[in-house]
């Protein structure tokens, strides 16, 4: 990315750790932020293990294990922050399961597993009750608990949860940062581009699979966990919906395969088009602009939203 | 090695003794490329056994085999396409298991070297998919190098050159030899491997024609006729 991609992501931020108070701490905006910006994660997690060549269709199932684990825990009694944390250690463990039980398969035919897997988990939430609470999930989440120690109050109502979903996505991207800059970088793409040529090279595919899974499990499960903790409820429909395993492949190739902002940036962009122009006033169309980037990414631009960069070829950047 | 009911190879015995050159000759589906593919690990063999520095390694994951000094090239170049030409030729040096460097520094520098000596140096930037045949070629000798192996199988090199690209692929098998490597080589160029080569090996649908000095191999009439057909 150029100077002018890290100034203009630098003013993005600037502006969202300040957005709080500049809203009055609005809970409606800051939950609608909040939420853009854990689709930021997921999406950018989505693109991390695209970057490995692995193409999931089914990031609802690391979302909503992460939510129901954190749940779960935070029902346990266990403090949010910890529940969350465990959250994404589920996330990370069915990621890394799904990634283990599918170690033969590649591009469509390993989307459609982890299609399936996520639907298997939708159902097992449905039907293990006396677990999950059924179709009718877990009420009495509690919210995430005021920091008495921090010099203003950043989780004084829906602050809280805003600047930890603020920290997700920044987080995640600093590790997929790290990631394209490291040896893990070097083995994810030889993996990704010719597998038996990377093996006769030295990489052992497996295991760097495994780790791409487990990652982008690990950010989607954290994302899942603080989600439950802001809606205050956990359905099987709710997290395992297939919107969470749709909306992030969208945002990711709208933006940009295998770019570190692209994925993050649509995100943030598709949302909150979607959530504050189009929702209010056409509902019926408010998730239009999905389906239009996704029209533009397959015949217009292959290369996504930072395909359109000076400097930037299309397709993998 | 069968595919169903086609006999790929059907009693291919080959030893290739250290620091020689090898080469395979062998008119188009002998199964010179399928016999590369068992002995690097991307094919199992229906029978018969890979022996190499005295350990039996049939049916070893190709990242095994890398790891115990084999490297291969492919005819058509297989290249990372959308990586650059550095990071195709950093694979191998950061993931092979011997002669392991730790810092980042010293398998850069190695990667500058591979490069510099395939003459790719003023390319290492450039994604793979934009070099020209010639220049892929070079990098797959120079990925195959790249894991530092005792035993280089090369799989036609010299095909699709020009003359003159023909003449280079000549010198680099000369420095390979000088450094001491064992090459088992697929060349179609009778002139390439009578300039290189220690011994050949002749393929016909699957089995062993010839073998033996390249001057006696070249002459034999067998070979004439594995290549252009009996007379009528």
């Amino acid at each position: 990315m150029g100077r002018r991609g890290w100034i203009g992501a630098g003013l993005v931020a600037a502006a969202l750790l300040v957005l709080p108070p500049l809203t009055g701490f609005h809970p409606y905006y800051l939950y609608l932020v909040s939420t853009a910006l854990l689709f930021g994660t997921v999406a950018t997690s989505w693109n991390l293990l695209a970057y490995a060549g692995q193409i999931s269709f089914g990031h609802a199932a690391f979302f909503g294990l992460g939510g129901y684990g954190a749940a779960l825990a935070s029902l346990g009694g266990l403090s949010p922050w910890v529940a969350i944390a465990l959250g994404g250690a589920v996330g990370a463990v069915g990621a890394a399961g799904i990634s283990l039980a599918s170690a033969r398969l590649r591009g469509a035919y390993l989307a459609l597993a982890t299609l399936a897997y996520a639907e298997i988990w939708r159902g097992i939430a449905h039907n293990w009750t006396a677990v999950s609470g059924g179709g009718a999930g877990l009420i009495g989440i509690p919210p995430l608990p005021t920091l008495a120690w921090l010099p203003v109050d950043f989780t004084r109502g829906r602050a809280g949860s805003y600047y930890l979903s603020l920290a997700f996505l920044v987080v995640v991207i600093a590790v997929f940062g790290g990631i394209l800059r490291s040896r893990v970088g070097l083995a994810f793409a030889a993996v990704r581009e010719e597998e038996e040529r990377a093996s006769l090279l030295g990489v052992r595919a497996l295991p760097w699979k495994v780790l791409a899974f487990a990652l982008s499990g690990l950010f989607s499960g954290l994302a899942g966990g603080l989600y439950v903790h802001m809606v205050r409820v956990v359905e099987p429909d709710l997290v395992f919906n297939r919107y969470f395993s749709i909306l992030p492949l969208v945002m990711a190739t709208f933006g940009g395969l295998h770019t570190l902002l692209g994925p993050a940036m649509a995100a943030l962009g598709l949302y909150l088009v979607s959530e504050l122009l189009l929702h209010p006033y056409v509902p019926a169309f408010h998730q239009l602009p999905y389906a239009l980037a996704l029209i533009a990414v397959v015949l217009y631009l292959p290369g996504g939203l930072a395909g359109l960069l000076p400097g930037k070829r299309s397709g993998a950047a | 090695m069968a595919f169903g009911g086609l006999l790929a190879l059907r009693g291919v015995d080959i030893a290739v003794e250290e620091h020689q050159v090898v080469g395979l000759l062998g008119p188009n589906g002998s199964g010179k490329t399928t016999l590369f593919n068992i002995l690097s690990g991307l094919l199992r063999p229906t029978a018969g056994e890979v022996w190499f520095a005295g350990c039996r390694v049939t049916n070893l994951a190709p990242w095994r085999l890398s790891g115990l000094g084999i490297g291969r090239t492919f005819q058509i170049a297989r290249p990372f396409a959308h990586s650059t030409v550095f990071d195709n030729v950093l694979v191998g040096i950061t993931f092979r298991s011997r002669h392991h460097y730790r810092r980042v520094l010293d398998r850069r520098r190695e990667a500058e070297r591979l490069l510099a000596m395939v003459g790719l140096a003023p390319k290492a930037s450039a994604r793979a998919n934009e070099l020209s045949l010639g220049e892929r070629k070079r990098l797959e000798l120079a990925m195959a190098l790249s894991t530092r192996p005792t035993v280089l199988l090369l799989d036609e090199l010299a095909s699709g050159l020009s003359p003159k690209g023909r003449e280079e692929v000549i010198r680099f098998y000369g420095r390979l030899k000088e450094r001491g490597l064992t090459i088992f080589a697929i060349e179609h160029s009778f002139r390439v491997l009578a300039h290189v080569a220690d011994r050949l090996v002749v393929l016909d649908q699957g089995t062993i024609v010839a073998e033996g000095r390249p001057a006696q191999v070249l002459g034999s009439p067998r070979v004439m006729q594995a290549y252009l057909g009996e007379d009528e």
